[in-house]
């Protein structure tokens, strides 16, 4: 009977541990009122900003310290905010959140409208982010506020464009056709790298990119319906056939950076790329001039129309410091001064529309002639449309759209009428 | 009954000792196992309560055409890397066997590609398979061609089976030259004696003697078709046209990328029975019991 008791006490103990292990669990009533925790972007260039605004704002007192850390991911930040999320671990802010990922959240009731809250409207004034917010907008909520934006432009090597009788980038296709014409080689030499990669992120910095450059920045979704069958659709698609069907581009450029070789000469960069090039190949960075996305012709006055690529920054629900998390956000968003640190850490535009007029900015674009180009492109700059099925979406888009157009195997408006009806299709399904 | 001692000491002691793994299983094993079946026949998306759908989840998976694609991938990629494999294998197996003085390090240099981290050798072999690659670049300076490896549906196939035939050959090699080492020497001796060729041999005597070996080692290969990932991922990013997706990079996709862990859950139950299935198919066509008399 002892024995029997014995068996039972250690049971008791056994569940007990399994019961403390359970403890485990989401702990969202634990969280803490008397700090705002933030992750940021896993490089040394966002780290060292967030490092001395962080300080800068705790140092003035004027609202809850602030505690932050990089997002402690070995993969993709989404993957690591989503198990947060699960696990309860999240913290009151999240920077490096691109709006795709942004809508999923907010679908899933996990993010904060932005637009709700105190202060907001005097915010987007002060930032001059009137231009750049409808991006971000959906139904009138407002999920993620972007941080910077990042246009996509082309990189040519100046040095093999006057080799080739050109004293500037090329703006129109047929300026690029006459350019490959003169520089191409058969299959070993291309005057351009037209499509980025196979993975559906790459169709922002291709076929999205080339679409708004044809169509002015016109949406290429909007609710269930893919929109990018028309004549700027037909454009983009065609010219991205032709370059293949001449031979003037080739399937991938997996092998090396085609502009250092100069096996491309020219390519879709992000300003991201700078500081890449600058570590590893200055001497081509010296030979590189920005021009904008192609077209057919000129779309409109201003800068051409391209995709943005940017990422934004959320207030979880789960907190229980959103409008102090708020006041934070307003704080190192709004003060001219921190975004032109932010600018010189990171070289990549913060996401307002007068990076150009004003004079806090004019210095550095003045000693930066890549980075005055894509400050030229911000606030013509069109974010990815707001959906959470940007996967399936651009999945079917490299499918259906790229795919056939790279091996011939479909005319231009026979891939986009099969992959926009693909889409809608598709959303129809999910919706 | 009363006196009688539920376990004797011996027997306190070996639960003493398994408690630590059946602990290690219970937590790791057994929770997310019941978990995952528990997340097939419900709706869940991350944080809210899982709402019981029966059946709704095995029906959508069945039905899914890139699901079934990506099942029929696994098919073609195992039509290519079996004998690729097979044959990568038994050249380091009878390869082996020839070395003479360093075998344990020729042994242990065939297994560092199966150490090796897929993600830095995916990221070598795209840059050797692009279409301006080195290898493509001498294919087109000796034969004046160049092989679409990415960017052909076949060939993409094709691209990731060589790749993972690198890196599994040399521990299927170590796993055959065990049963190479079995066979007795007497036997090739009377089939020499008896005017058996090299290749009599090696199908009458060598295969049929290691069938166990061989049986391992494609029940090996079937899970590693079954849980591709980072080659195809990283190489061909599942394209073109879906033909290399496989149900790993599905689950993964909808787990995480769609936020459908309900759906995911059921693609990989779904996976397990066939993966289960296959290897029970090929078990009963291809294994015999071999004995020595």
């Amino acid at each position: 009977m002892t024995d029997r008791r014995e068996v039972l006490r250690r049971g008791l103990r056994l569940a007990a541990g399994v019961a403390l292990l359970a403890g485990c669990s989401p702990d969202r009533a634990g969280k803490r009122t008397d700090r705002i925790r933030l992750w940021v972007a896993p490089n040394e260039a966002e780290e060292g900003f967030w490092k001395i605004a962080v300080a800068r704002w705790n140092a003035l007192g004027r609202g809850l310290p602030v505690e932050f850390t990089t997002i402690p991911t070995a993969g993709s930040s989404e993957d690591t905010v989503l198990s947060a999320l699960v696990a309860g671990t999240e913290p009151d802010l999240s920077t490096n959140i691109f709006s795709g990922f942004a809508v999923q959240l907010a679908a899933l009731g996990q993010v904060e409208d932005l637009a709700a809250m105190p202060g907001y409207t005097e915010l987007i004034a002060r930032r001059d982010m009137a231009e750049i917010t409808p991006g971000w907008t959906q139904d009138g909520k407002v999920c993620a506020l972007p941080i910077y934006s990042s246009p996509t432009l082309i990189w040519w090597r100046a040095d093999l464009l006057e080799a080739s009788g050109l004293s500037e980038p090329p703006r129109t296709y047929d300026e690029v056709y006459g350019f490959c014409e003169r520089y191409g080689q058969a299959r070993s030499r291309f005057g351009m790298q037209v499509v980025s990669g196979r993975s559906w992120a790459d169709r922002w910095f291709d076929f999205i990119s080339f679409y708004y450059a044809a169509s002015g920045g016109q949406p290429y979704l909007r609710d269930a319906h893919a929109l990018y069958d028309n004549e700027a659709g037909l454009e983009a698609a065609s010219f991205m056939d032709r370059m293949f069907r001449k031979g003037w581009t080739a399937l991938d450029f997996d092998a090396e950076e085609p502009l250092v070789s100069g096996l491309a000469a020219g390519g879709v960069r992000g300003p991201w790329d700078v500081e890449r090039f600058a570590k590893i190949y200055p001497e081509t960075l010296e030979r590189i001039q920005v021009g904008p996305m192609v077209a057919r012709g000129p779309t409109g006055p201003g800068p051409v129309a391209t995709f943005s690529d940017s990422k934004g920054v959320v207030i979880f629900k789960t907190s229980r410091v959103r409008r102090e998390a708020f006041d934070f956000l307003a704080w190192v968003l709004g003060e001219e001064e921190l975004n032109l640190l932010w600018l010189r850490r990171t070289g990549l535009s913060p996401a307002r529309g007068d990076l150009l007029q004003n004079p806090r900015f004019a210095e550095y674009y003045r000693t930066n002639a890549i980075g005055r180009v894509y400050a030229e492109h911000v606030a013509s700059a069109r974010p990815p449309a707001l959906s959470e099925y940007t996967i399936d979406i651009q999945k079917i888009m490299t499918t259906r759209l790229v795919e056939p157009l790279m091996t011939g195997q479909l005319k231009p408006a026979e891939a986009l009428a099969q992959a926009a009806a693909r889409t809608d299709q598709m959303l129809k399904v999910q919706m | 009954m009363t006196g009688r001692r539920i376990l004797s000491r011996e027997g306190w002691i070996g639960l003493s000792l398994a408690l630590a793994y059946m602990v290690f299983a219970a937590i790791f094993w057994a929770y997310p196992f019941f978990w995952l079946a528990k997340l097939s026949v419900t709706q869940w998306r991350f944080f809210d309560e899982p709402v019981f759908t029966g059946t709704r989840n095995l029906v959508r998976t069945l039905k899914d055409p890139a699901f079934l694609q990506a099942l029929w991938n696994v098919l073609r990629f195992l039509v290519m890397y079996v004998p690729i494999a097979f044959c990568g294998a038994l050249l380091v197996a009878f390869g082996l066997r020839h070395v003479g003085r360093g075998k344990a390090f020729v042994g242990l240099c065939f297994l560092l590609s199966n150490v090796s981290s897929g993600v830095a050798l995916s990221l070598v072999f795209t840059k050797i398979f692009s279409s301006t690659g080195p290898l493509n670049d001498l294919l087109f300076d000796l034969l004046g061609i160049r092989i679409p490896w990415t960017s052909h549906p076949t060939f993409a196939m094709l691209a990731i089976a060589l790749v993972v035939a690198w890196k599994f050959a040399g521990y299927y090699g170590l796993i055959l030259y065990s049963g190479l080492l079995t066979i007795p020497g007497e036997i090739y001796d009377a089939a020499r004696l008896d005017q058996a060729g090299p290749f009599t041999r090696l199908v009458r005597i060598t295969l049929p003697l290691m069938n166990a070996q061989l049986m391992m080692v494609l029940v090996f290969a079937i899970l590693v078709s079954f849980g591709l990932f980072t080659e195809p991922f990283l190489i061909t990013g599942g394209g073109p046209a879906d033909s290399t997706v496989t149900p790993q990079m599905m689950i993964y996709e909808t787990a995480f990328r769609r936020l459908q862990p309900s759906h995911a859950a059921m693609m990989s139950i779904i996976v397990s029975v066939t993966s289960y299935a296959l290897i029970a198919v090929a078990r009963r066509l291809l294994e015999r019991k071999v004995t020595l008399a």
